[in-house]
């Protein structure tokens, strides 16, 4: 089961992600997400303004899969790339609620893109590249978090 | 290799001639985009590399070593494919997408990619594809970490060994901004 760490959490929320989604015959797309927030151990929610969302669109109807990693500095210092299966939502508390919280960061919310995680993997360059994070004990990639510095993200650059 | 070499040179005459009918553009990277693409020393560009498997499975992991060529091409080392090399055996569409989309810097370059491994320079050094050759790129960025060795990457990230394994090329044809507001306009 996959669960994410405290540190993952901190950087996903503090630093917003890139997204890429495909299409079935693997043509890639990267969109951002200023806004996004983890609302349990394995689904983050992200806020997307229309133009945002409108160029992933035609890859989510046909294709789920999305991965996303750590946008800004987050690529050196937090490597992680998840890959999840992701839902759009248009209405309701979550909805609401996420919606409510980008609207803080000049986020005017047309969807939210609720991804269920279920892969996470090491990006670091070196020995642990490509290591598979989620099935790996929760004990030890709680050490990387420990080991791995700065544990919290900087400030989102303007 | 002939095999590769006669089916490259098929699908290049048949992607000249849809460029010759206007079914695909030619782009041509700005300075702008080639300066952005190529900041060693002060912290590095860094970019988002995504690929996908045939059955569309994304993947998107983040690049150090960067480099543009010939006014349409982005070059990034092979240091540590594992699932993006998977993926350009099978699928040749790929984007590289700023990593720190600001500072009028909000760019994604979609094209199609070709992995040169470092084999190739032995084997078959004239292998060409989308006119350059094999030799062309691997004896200029074949030995990366050399030629411009990651000093500014902090020690904690900074891997002990860097062993290449190829060059990942790109062949931009689309660009499009990742401009809050602005997300998906094609540029380029």
């Amino acid at each position: 089961m996959v669960k994410l760490t405290p540190r993952m959490k901190d950087w996903i929320e503090g630093l917003g992600c890139h997204i890429c989604t495909a299409s079935t015959k693997g043509m890639p797309t990267v969109t951002i997400s200023r806004y996004a927030k983890v609302i349990s151990d394995d689904e983050v929610a992200f806020a997307l303004a229309k133009d945002e969302y409108a160029i992933i669109k035609p890859d989510l109807d046909e294709n789920p899969w999305v991965a996303f990693s750590v946008s800004h500095l987050g690529v050196v210092k937090a490597p992680y790339q998840f890959k999840g299966v992701a839902s759009i939502i248009t209405s309701g508390p979550l909805y609401d609620q996420i919606a409510a919280e980008a609207k803080n960061l000049g986020i005017e919310t047309s969807v939210v893109l609720l991804v269920k995680v279920r892969e996470i993997y090491c990006t670091r360059p070196g020995p642990q590249a490509g290591w598979r994070l989620d099935t790996r004990p929760y004990e030890e990639n709680l050490k990387l978090d420990e080991k791995w510095s700065p544990p919290k993200p900087p400030p989102r650059p303007q | 290799m002939e095999f590769i070499r006669k089916t490259n040179f098929i699908f290049g005459y048949f992607y000249y001639c849809s460029v010759l009918r206007g079914d695909l553009k030619m782009v041509k990277l700005t300075e702008e985009m080639k300066k952005a693409l190529k900041v060693v020393g002060k912290g590095g560009t860094v970019v988002y590399l995504a690929t996908a498997s045939a059955s569309g499975k994304p993947n998107i992991a983040g690049m150090r070593f960067i480099d543009t060529y010939k006014d349409e091409f982005i070059l990034i080392a092979d240091m540590f494919f594992l699932k993006t090399k998977m993926n350009l055996y099978e699928n040749q569409y790929s984007a590289v997408a700023m990593v720190h989309p600001f500072k009028d810097r909000e760019w994604v370059f979609r094209g199609e990619a070709f992995l040169f491994e470092i084999g190739l320079l032995k084997e078959d050094p004239n292998f060409e594809w989308h006119g350059i050759k094999a030799k062309e790129i691997l004896e200029e960025w074949g030995n990366w970490a050399e030629k411009e060795p990651p000093e500014e990457v902090p020690p904690d990230v900074r891997p002990p060994v860097l062993k290449q394994r190829g060059v990942y090329c790109l062949h931009v044809k689309e660009v499009y901004s990742i401009k809050p507001g602005e997300v998906g306009k094609r540029i380029l």
